[in-house]
């Protein structure tokens, strides 16, 4: 039942996210009419799931409705949009969310009982459980004999963080090359769109956020198209504990540059060039991969901590 | 001439030069210039993530046996301990190891730093470090020296002693140090002016490492916390920089679950990230304050647990974005954390490790820009009511704020560019 009302909420912000990817792409301004019909068609759903986005959108302050009007844009293309997270909270929600930020920013110890969660939370045992079992489906807790639950290692660490990039140059150029790969082409559109728009932006404007939400989208469709099932269950798993400990980005030139590549790979992927695009994967994450040292003085020899692979040797945690 | 002028900047292999230099090259670019980086080892990428070219150094590896990537951790772990020691008795215990590590590394990049200047021919060399590369001088190019630690690195009768961090008018203190200095650093000093002489270039004065250029010399002192000087530096050659403080993507504060108050950050560069008891005792003191603390704890993060609900750790933070929206700073005197706590106006409490941040801690202190604490002596009640002070003390923020505006009125890193631009078109 729970995962049923989840997939829906998720569904439902999927839904959001792609209507303002076609605001990006038609280039509307804030004041602009959104007809429920023309935007369902557009997004190739009925008016019923529009409705529930549009809902979304209106708590996330980018849309507002007017009675017996309807909706309209609350902040248009040129507004940041972009930069953009679209955010669902129900109370469920709100706390699998909390657990899940106190865990990234290291507040709650590695194996939790559920009566400490919940005297932390001030909640009930039940909807503690309920988000320990949405966290467990996305392999971020798993329980333990008893009433005792144990969180998976952070990925935040330069030791994690080299261990996820060998992990990742061994897995996604696989993704790419088993046969069968298949690309969403409205998905992969709407992703360049916005990376596109990305790389328009004012260095001002390239937020943490912004970058690490289109470079995780990216990551994410690569995954999910290949035909392996397992490297894909695999490699969307791991995706969700970088998304769940991403803090930082690169300078802007960088993030440009790494929109660049993701380009690149998306031309050769529509060409069904996939060895090239496999290839330049690696390359992709090779670039991203390159490590500042962990500790540099005067007179010292700079130190890079964590496990080095010739050529893969790792700054962030953002590609 | 039909190419752009190309400007080699060679940083040391530290944070604070290397991101220094990115602000300058930045501006080199802006003017149409080609700004290259030559990079130590450990630095690959660091320039290129900002679009710059990078140059990377080969050293010799018969010029420093033994010394890997353990032997340097286990320098490092040694010299915890030292931090705590006061400027004088980190002479023997710090300074001098590290001068004659400084030397090892000079020697070692010698070769490969007289091929890249050849490969990259550049119409001035930008040198920002505490030591001079023979290899420079024998290029025969236009070189500008940055002074990016403190202006103590510049000696003068009315300037205290170069990493003493005493106060001008004190004499007698002076005549210890200077005593001390000489008779612990003549080794190391003897064994770099036999190096010089071997590649043909005259010997230093004693205790000097780096001369100054007789073309152009950058001083990163800002108008507020310059020194009298009874020898005044020709115009011509040395110019005062406002700091130079780069821009960094922005920094939007992730909301902590106590989510009240003025923001603190704390960073104490990636050296002071390794003493991470002393960063958690911090941390408790932080849980009882209305405050929201951002701290750097560098490639540390696996020591901390039970994070409060007022603090965020971070491995890297972009520094000049968050140091502009912090009420406060607390840092450990590095002339770059503190040239960005007088730009943005926000108060520092300078806890210094080692080498210049005694320099800038006592300068803080004795031009009321801050605070200086010693950074492992104190009780938590103590700490709790410096911190307490600082956020309160109105009076600072207004001189702070005057300073602030004085500052970004005349970028550091426009004039330095500018500068160096003059400096290759007179050459």
């Amino acid at each position: 039942m729970v995962g049923r009302r989840r997939a829906a909420r998720n569904n439902h912000v999927a839904l959001a996210q792609q209507i303002v990817a076609l605001v990006i792409d038609r280039a509307m301004k804030a004041g602009d009419h959104m007809p429920e019909q023309s935007i369902a068609e557009a997004c190739g759903v009925s008016r019923t799931p529009i409705r529930a986005a549009f809902k979304i959108l209106e708590k996330n302050n980018i849309l507002i409705r007017k009675e017996e009007e309807g909706y309209f844009l609350a902040r248009g293309a040129q507004d940041g949009l972009v930069d953009t997270n679209v955010a669902v909270e129900t109370l469920e929600q709100e706390l699998f969310t909390r657990i899940l930020a106190d865990r990234a920013a290291r507040r709650i110890a590695d194996v939790q009982s559920v009566s400490a969660l919940a005297r932390r939370y001030t909640t009930t045992r039940v909807e503690v459980l309920n988000a320990l079992k949405i966290l467990s489906r996305d392999g971020v807790v798993s329980q333990l004999p008893g009433s005792a639950w144990a969180f998976q290692p952070l990925l935040d660490t330069p030791r994690a963080i080299a261990e996820s990039f060998a992990f990742r140059l061994t897995l996604e150029p696989q993704a790419i090359l088993t046969p069968g790969f298949t690309l969403d082409p409205t998905r992969a559109s709407t992703l360049r769109t916005q990376m596109r728009a990305f790389q328009d932006l004012p260095d001002a404007r390239l937020t943490a956020a912004g970058f690490q939400r289109l470079d995780n989208d990216f990551h994410i469709m690569i995954a999910e198209g290949s035909a392996n099932r397992f490297v894909q269950g695999t490699l969307l798993a791991h995706h969700r504990l970088r998304r769940m400990a991403q803090k930082e980005a690169p300078p802007p030139f960088r993030q440009r540059q790494a929109m660049e590549e993701h380009l690149d790979i998306l031309d050769s992927l529509e060409r069904n060039q996939l060895e090239l695009a496999a290839d330049q994967m690696v390359l992709h994450l090779r670039r991203s991969g390159i490590r500042r040292p962990e500790t540099a003085g005067r007179g010292m020899s700079p130190l890079l901590r964590g496990p080095q692979q010739a050529g893969a040797r790792i700054k962030g945690i953002a590609s | 001439m039909n190419r752009p002028p190309v400007i080699a900047l060679f940083p040391e292999a530290s944070f604070g030069a290397a991101l220094n230099c990115v602000g300058i090259a930045r501006e080199l670019a802006a003017r149409g210039a080609e700004a290259v980086f030559i990079c130590h080892p450990g630095f690959t990428g660091v320039f290129a993530e900002y679009g710059f070219r990078e140059y990377h150094l080969q050293p010799e590896p018969a010029a420093v046996p033994g010394r890997g990537e353990t032997y340097w951790q286990n320098f490092v772990t040694t010299h915890l301990a030292h931090f705590d020691l006061s400027p004088q008795a980190q002479l023997e215990a710090y300074v001098a190891p590290t001068w004659e590590a400084i030397i090892d590394t000079v020697i070692s990049v010698e070769d490969s730093l007289e091929a890249l200047l050849a490969q990259i021919q550049p119409d001035a060399i930008l040198l920002d470090n505490v030591i001079m590369f023979p290899a420079i001088l024998r290029s025969g190019r236009p070189w500008v020296r940055v002074v990016s630690c403190a202006e103590t690195e510049i000696p003068d009768p009315c300037v205290p002693p170069y990493l003493s961090g005493l106060a001008p008018e004190d004499v007698a203190g002076r005549a210890r140090w200077e005593k001390a200095a000489s008779a612990t650093l003549k080794p190391a000093h003897n064994r770099y002016n036999a190096f010089r002489r071997a590649r043909g270039l005259r010997p230093l004065p004693a205790g000097e490492f780096l001369e100054c250029s007789e073309g152009l010399n950058l001083l990163l002192a800002p108008s507020a916390v310059r020194y009298p000087r009874m020898q005044p530096l020709p115009a011509d050659r040395f110019v005062f920089l406002e700091g130079c403080v780069r821009e960094e993507v922005p920094f939007d504060p992730p909301p902590l679950p106590a989510n009240e108050g003025p923001l603190v950050y704390m960073s104490f560069g990636s050296l002071g990230a390794i003493d991470t008891d002393q960063i958690k005792r911090m941390i408790e003191v932080f849980a009882t304050l209305p405050a929201r603390f951002y701290v750097n704890v560098g490639g540390f993060m696996d020591e901390y647990r039970q994070v409060p609900d007022n603090v965020s750790l971070g491995s890297w933070f972009p520094q000049p974005s968050v140091v502009a929206q912090s009420a406060l700073f607390i840092h450990h005197g590095g002339n770059n954390s503190f040239c960005e706590a007088l730009f943005h106006g926000v108060p520092s409490l300078v806890m210094p490790y080692c080498w210049d941040g005694h320099d800038n801690a006592r300068r803080a202190q004795d031009t009321g820009t801050g605070r200086h604490m010693h950074r492992s002596d104190w009780s938590p009640d103590a700490l709790r009511g410096v911190i307490e002070t600082l956020l309160e003390d109105r009076a600072l923020r207004d001189r702070l704020a005057a300073i602030s505006a004085d500052m970004k009125a005349e970028p550091g890193v426009a004039r330095a560019a500018e500068a160096v631009l003059s400096l290759v078109r007179a050459g």
